[in-house]
């Protein structure tokens, strides 16, 4: 790439314009080492802080055989011990290291946190850019389903699902969640989506001869990309409160050791009658840092997508 | 002392991510009371940047590095923003560029006057009556009184930039900066906001600053012109200085770039290259690479800004041409710049050639249902015209004239209601969505607005790419081949260092020229230009009429060009279509049409074609080139 400088761009193009985030994230990604995107993230201080909380969480969850002492499953130690040296969180009352349920829980909620976060990012994707770009009758009948996605009563639905599923098991925890946090990021990329399709380029790709979904996903989606990051976000920090929510309603999956079932069991075991608070606190402690750390990086989006609140 | 005294003004951006950049390098100029004082130069060159740091509105990364702002004997440099409140608006006022989203939308036009009243309540007067107040200030932009319960979206344009106006000069300012205030609108609208702003000035005395790539017009309304190029003042003159004895060889490129459509002989000249790369450091004259005059000391020594002629000058010829006692007089004659285009200036395919698009009898009527109520709108009525291979027909009209929906029609996009497009044996109005798809590869469409017409995230290869793949099935690696091959054809060359750039690393220009790369590579018969240059800086329109012209000639494409700029019709067209209100009011070869305008409308459209040097109705200029004087308008 040659050394033209993008300053003078910067400098004549005075109108705000959002697509210029993406444009400066790609010209960024593309003539330095360190992608464009990730700059900005980095020099805003909040997001910063978000990036490293969720750094740490995502190491600890790949690690997590490496830092836990004990196996998750493993419940051959007393029942119900407060915290010592040798476990720091104490015990269960099956006998189970806390410590270690709580470093393993880790990776469902991160699993459960970008899955689900992708599956209904893409559904609300594919509905809202098609009802949004096609608009007409298309538009009406999209349209109809976000809407009835929107009035549903999200917490009874998921219940409801999930108590009746023939099978059991994360991947039906993720399903539900997906299923039924799609509505409103549709809506949100449908309204951006009839600002975007009357622009010249779009009529340009018309007339070079690309098809429909070519124009949606080719031309226009890459326009929109800092809002799609802010609604998968967005998504995946439902998500993970989500199944924490479920699991401690009992409608997880009990195969699986995640933050929400540690919360369920050590209501069940009475953690607070024994005085094992570690139990019960810990886990709601490390979901609120979770759920923080992906607050504090959509702060970084936003400054992304708008460059007037990128910190100087 | 002067009203407004700027002395070694600099201004830096510094953005974290690049270098920094001097976009204002060490300008000194004043404005006297009551004075007009133009600025000139290209995109780029650094005076929205100089305007902005005069009324202290620069933001982040931008801040002024140096020199001092005096204004009426108070030096606002340092000024803190509490400080400048009240001087806001009372003294200084200013009208910007796209003063269509300069008002608040969802405040009626009274409000709006309401709260600047408020705002100042010394400097209005207490217990003013607003309505009152404001209906004169919008009578005095001529507008009717009842604008004032209007909502901006209610407004046209024209409209908007006329409220704007009203409230710039609501509080009586001393002075106003005008940065650009009329591009983007209709040149009849423009001329008629300028004409009126004209009579204002003389009525209220307010001194203007006037920031304009335009020269024609800023010639036209200043006293004084000054010449901007790469953050530097080039040139300080008197207005008619700057027509006829101007010194810089960049304000000569300004001035070729104008003509008059009614001349036997028309040629407008344009300046090859681009303004400098301000984050780097540069020896030598600025203007030095684009330069048709340049000799070897313009190279490595940087000029001063001197005085010479009736004014001042930044060019080594002029200060020696001053130094030897020579009469400093037309460094550099329009005449020496080698990019020039003549129009005529070599044949055209047959003016009986077999047609190969016809629109007959065309008519388009849109249902508009408003409340229960439908009324319908005749957008076009009844036009006829034949498109032939190697030719150009323009297509003349003011704003809703209906050009825009001959166009629609023509590319398939939309049906007429009456009457037919044919292409070849094809009815276009019939086509099925899929057989449109394939008519698109002979029919293609090069854009308005170069800045909108390309995909912000995709780069220059993939948005040329995609009619290759499409149209004409090629490839992934012929495709790129042929693109490079396209960009060349369009003049952006070598084609390497183009086909993986991003829109917004390429000048206005530039990105034009990719669009017409695009339109270009399905290898059409029928080009459809709608206002190709409006967008574009008047120094480089040239370039691009050029570029259109060699292309129909050597492609044989057959082109409608859709215009309200009567000068580049001339230079391009072989006939010329005016429409008004959707209907056709005048068809013939250009020269006829233009020289012997009948109706109203094109007698005003060549009215408001700025031509410095041209006597004007009401200006008291000398006698310019023009070999047809313009005539007295009804």
């Amino acid at each position: 790439m040659s050394s033209t400088s993008n300053v003078p761009a910067a400098a004549t193009t005075g109108a705000g314009d959002t697509e210029l985030a993406g444009v400066a994230a790609v010209e960024a990604g593309r003539s330095g080492r360190v992608p464009g995107w990730f700059v900005i993230l980095w020099r805003n201080g909040k997001c910063r802080l978000g990036l490293v909380m969720l750094a740490g969480f995502v190491v600890v969850a790949v690690a997590a055989p490496l830092v836990t002492p004990y196996g998750p499953r493993v419940d051959d130690f007393g029942l119900s011990e407060g915290p010592s040296a040798a476990h720091w969180l104490g015990t269960t009352a099956r006998g189970q290291d806390v410590f270690s349920q709580l470093v393993y829980g880790a990776r469902t909620s991160l699993i459960v946190g970008i899955v689900a976060g992708v599956l209904s990012t893409v559904i609300a994707l594919v509905i809202g850019l098609t009802a949004g770009y096609l608009q007409g009758v298309v538009d009406e009948v999209l349209s109809f389903l976000i809407n009835l996605g929107l009035v549903v009563p999200v917490l009874p639905l998921m219940i409801t699902l999930s108590a009746y599923a023939p099978v059991k098991g994360l991947g039906l925890v993720i399903i539900v969640i997906a299923v039924t946090g799609w509505a409103f990021g549709a809506r949100i990329k449908r309204a951006q989506i009839i600002t975007l399709r009357t622009r010249d380029y779009v009529t340009a790709a018309k007339f070079s001869g690309d098809g429909t979904m070519r124009i949606i996903f080719y031309e226009i989606a890459p326009n929109m990309t800092s809002l799609i990051v802010v609604g998968f976000m967005g998504s995946a920090l439902g998500a993970i409160g989500a199944e924490a929510g479920l699991s401690f309603l009992g409608l997880g999956d009990p195969q699986t050791i995640s933050w929400g079932t540690m919360l369920n069991q050590a209501s069940a075991g009475g953690a607070l009658l024994t005085g094992q608070w570690a139990w019960l606190v810990a886990p709601g402690v490390v979901l609120a840092g979770l759920i923080t750390s992906f607050t504090l990086i959509n702060f970084g989006v936003d400054a992304l997508s708008n460059p007037h609140l990128r910190e100087d | 002392m002067a009203l407004l005294e700027v002395t070694d003004l600099s201004v830096t951006y510094s953005p974290r991510d690049s270098a920094q950049v001097r976009a204002v390098d060490g300008v000194t100029f004043s404005v006297e009371e009551g004075e007009f004082v133009g600025l000139l130069g290209e995109s780029g060159c650094g005076k929205s940047t100089l305007g902005n740091a005069v009324l202290r509105l620069l933001e982040k990364p931008a801040a002024i590095s140096g020199g001092r702002i005096v204004f009426d004997g108070r030096d606002i440099t340092e000024a803190s923003e509490d400080e400048l409140r009240p001087l806001r608006w009372v003294d200084l006022s200013t009208v910007f560029q796209s003063s269509m989203n300069s008002l608040n939308p969802v405040i009626t036009v009274r409000e709006q006057f309401a709260d600047c009243f408020a705002a100042h309540e010394e400097a209005a007067g207490r217990g003013l009556d607003v309505d009152e107040r404001a209906g004169e200030l919008l009578e005095m932009v001529s507008l009717p009184r009842d604008v004032l319960r209007r909502y901006p979206h209610e407004l046209s344009g024209g409209m908007k930039q006329r409220v704007a106006l009203a409230l710039a000069l609501a509080l009586r300012p001393k002075f106003v900066l005008l940065d650009e205030p009329t591009t983007g609108l209709d040149v009849v609208v423009q001329r008629e906001i300028l004409d009126r702003l004209a009579e204002l000035r003389e009525e209220l005395g307010f001194a203007v600053l006037f920031i304009s790539h335009d020269l024609g017009t800023v010639v036209e309304m200043a006293d004084r012109v000054l010449v901007m190029y790469g953050g530097e003042l080039v040139e300080d003159q008197p207005a008619d200085a700057i027509v006829h004895d101007h010194l810089h060889p960049y304000t000569a490129g300004l001035m070729g770039s104008y003509a008059d459509p009614r001349d036997e002989h028309v040629e407008v000249a344009f300046i090859p290259g681009r303004p400098p790369d301000l984050s780097r450091s540069h020896e030598g004259c600025l203007f030095a690479p684009r330069c048709p005059v340049a000799v070897d000391a313009c190279e490595s020594e940087h000029p001063e800004l001197l005085p010479a002629g009736r004014g001042e000058a930044r060019c080594l010829l002029v200060e020696w041409a001053v130094a030897d006692g020579v009469p400093a007089r037309k460094a550099a004659p329009v005449d020496q710049l080698d990019a020039v285009f003549a129009a005529d200036a070599s044949p055209r395919g047959a003016a009986d050639g077999e047609p190969v698009l016809v629109v007959d009898g065309a008519g388009k009527t849109y249902k508009v249902r408003r409340g229960g109520k439908s009324t319908s709108v005749r957008a076009v009525h009844d036009v006829s015209f034949a498109l032939r291979p190697g030719r150009v027909t323009a297509l003349v009209g003011q704003s809703g004239s209906g050009k825009t929906t001959i166009a629609r029609m023509i590319t398939g996009v939309e049906r007429p209601s009456d009457g037919t497009v044919r292409f070849g044996s094809t009815d276009v109005g019939s086509l099925g969505r899929r057989a449109l798809r394939g008519y698109r590869r002979h029919v293609q469409l090069v854009f308005q607005d170069p800045f909108s017409a390309l995909n912000p995230t995709r780069t220059v290869a993939y948005a040329i790419s995609r009619p290759l793949r499409n149209h004409l099935g090629l490839g992934k690696q012929d495709a790129r081949a042929r693109a490079g091959e396209l960009l060349e054809t369009v003049g952006l060359s070598p084609a390497a260092q183009y086909l993986d750039k991003l829109p917004h690393q390429l000048s206005g220009g530039q990105r034009q020229r990719v669009v017409i790369a695009r339109a270009l590579a399905s290898e059409p018969e029928v080009l459809v230009a709608d206002e190709p240059i409006s967008m574009l800086d008047v120094s480089i329109r040239a370039e691009i009429v050029a570029l259109l012209d060699r292309l129909v000639r050597e492609r044989g494409i057959a082109m409608l060009y859709i215009t309200h700029d009567l000068l580049s019709a001339r230079l391009l067209a072989d006939e010329v279509m005016v429409l008004n209100q959707g209907e056709m009011v005048e068809h013939g070869p250009t020269m006829e049409v233009i020289r012997e305008a009948r109706d109203p409308y094109t007698r005003k459209l060549l009215a408001a074609i700025p031509h410095p040097g041209a006597p004007r109705p009401g200006g008291a200029q000398t006698a310019g080139p023009a070999e047809v004087a313009t005539p007295a308008l009804p």
